[in-house]
């Protein structure tokens, strides 16, 4: 698969994440440039400016990044999944005009989740109010990615009995962005409280007009973060199998290299299989994605549930096998362990998923 | 083709898939969602499965529940987006 992250952003990215991940903040330039080059939703399409990537080539890429830096390629996700959002959601006129700046530097956040709607949609209180040729937005959102740096925000509420996204100007009077102090993962991602307090945009921000259920609106959006995820995953995955291999070739204890001790041996094939395994579940949903196949939908949730799962677990295998030069709070490693664990959370936790797994296993035998 | 041969056949294409998942028939007037089964994920499914096969493109207020409970609202959906391809 060509590799479509130019060298200049390689370096930069492997020399410059631990610094951003103990700074809590990523160059806001180095986002505005990625974002220029389409890299941050890649898989937008040529005819709106973007590269127009398939699922599995914007998957390489997202690895690729998410290996060397976690915080940035949660901004992918989140820039992406707007995107994705604007393009299934938004009407033709709509996509025309958000989706080349979106292409054009212009950054993007999805404010989802509240204090009483995480899993539970349902809670959602967010409010999209029309009035005349505008609405009126107002509520609390916890947790928005890349909140901080976003010039738009795409908000998920409620709107004339039904539901809607709504793009918001970050700038716009009403909006206050509050960033989340010490994340325990993807420290630099940018993560925010968001207040709208009787914010007004036109009418003609509500992605599509809105009506549609709330519940179906999410799921499309989630549906590209979940990819996105998982690919991150597989970077988490590669950047723990590298650190570990070469640590474990090195480091002698007993008279040879410790990958010569068979429990730490164990160790490496645990992490290969781990990487092999969310590589291929990944590669699956990312196909079925690319031929457009109904299975889309639930492979997504399947590569990102293990995904996350074996990322997470080799986050803690990697700083075993690394021991005392794993330890400190910073390098590969140590991102590797604090980012997978947010992954098993975000976009769908682990417990969300495996209901969403247990009743497709049920659904497909129940049809009337 | 006539237009009720279409429908027909945009039906039977429609009752089709959703019984090849089924592992058995589907009344057209069967409500998907009464039975429990229409959750927002097998929605998604049938929205991508109604666009890879019919050339059509469900987004913005189509995207409601209420368009996949059926087979019958499925295929008047459908008649409608290719009636107005212009939402593409």
């Amino acid at each position: 698969m060509p590799d479509t992250l130019p060298a200049e952003y390689e370096t930069v990215l492997a020399d410059q994440a631990d610094a951003w991940d103990a700074a809590g903040a990523l160059p806001h330039d180095l986002l505005r440039e990625l974002g220029k080059r389409g890299l941050l939703c890649a898989q937008v399409p040529t005819v709106h400016g973007g590269l127009g990537l398939g699922s599995g080539a914007n998957g390489e890429l997202t690895a690729h990044v998410g290996a060397l830096c976690g915080s940035t390629r949660s901004v992918m996700t989140s820039q992406g999944m707007a995107a994705w959002a604007i393009q299934r959601l938004g009407d033709p006129e709509q996509r025309a005009a958000l989706l080349p700046d979106l292409v054009g530097g212009q950054l993007a956040a999805v404010a989802m989740t509240e204090r009483d709607a995480g899993s539970d949609l349902s809670g959602v209180a967010t409010e999209i109010t029309p009035d005349g040729d505008t609405v009126v937005v107002t509520g609390a959102k916890r947790w928005t990615t890349a909140a901080t740096y976003a010039d738009l925000l795409v908000v998920f509420g409620r709107h004339a009995g039904g539901a809607a996204a709504v793009v918001v100007p970050t700038t716009a009077p009403g909006v206050t962005i509050e960033p989340v102090p010490t994340p325990l993962g993807c420290r630099a991602a940018g993560h925010a409280h968001v207040e709208l307090d009787g914010v007004r945009v036109p009418a003609g921000n509500v992605l599509g007009g809105g009506g549609p259920s709330l519940a179906l609106l999410v799921t499309t959006a989630l549906a590209y973060g979940r990819m996105s995820v998982a690919w991150g995953c597989v970077g988490i995955l590669r950047a723990c199998l590298r650190a570990s291999t070469e640590h474990a070739a090195r480091r002698e204890q007993g008279g040879k290299p410790i990958a010569g001790h068979q429990l730490v041996a164990r160790q490496l094939a645990e992490l290969y299989v781990a990487e092999r395994a969310a590589t291929l579940a990944c590669e699956h949903a990312s196909g079925r994605w690319d031929a457009r196949s109904p299975d889309m939908v639930m492979a997504g949730v399947l590569a990102k549930y293990s995904s996350a799962r074996h990322a997470a677990a080799a986050g803690a295998t990697a700083v075993q096998i690394l021991a005392s030069w794993g330890a400190a709070d910073s390098g590969p490693v140590a991102r590797a362990f604090r980012d997978a664990k947010l992954m098993e959370i975000i976009e769908g936790t682990n417990e969300t998923c495996q209901l969403l797994l247990a009743e497709h296993a049920l659904t497909t035998r129940s049809l009337p | 083709m006539t237009t009720d041969q279409a429908v027909d056949s945009v039906a039977s294409t429609i009752s089709s898939y959703l019984e090849t998942k089924a592992g058995g028939p589907v009344a057209h007037d069967a409500d998907l969602a009464a039975a429990g089964v229409l959750t927002s994920m097998v929605a998604m499914e049938i929205v991508v499965f109604l666009e890879s096969t019919f050339g059509v493109s469900i987004v913005g207020r189509d995207l409601k529940l209420d368009n996949f409970r059926t087979v019958d609202s499925m295929v008047a959906l459908v008649t409608r987006l290719r009636e107005n391809p212009d939402n593409a």
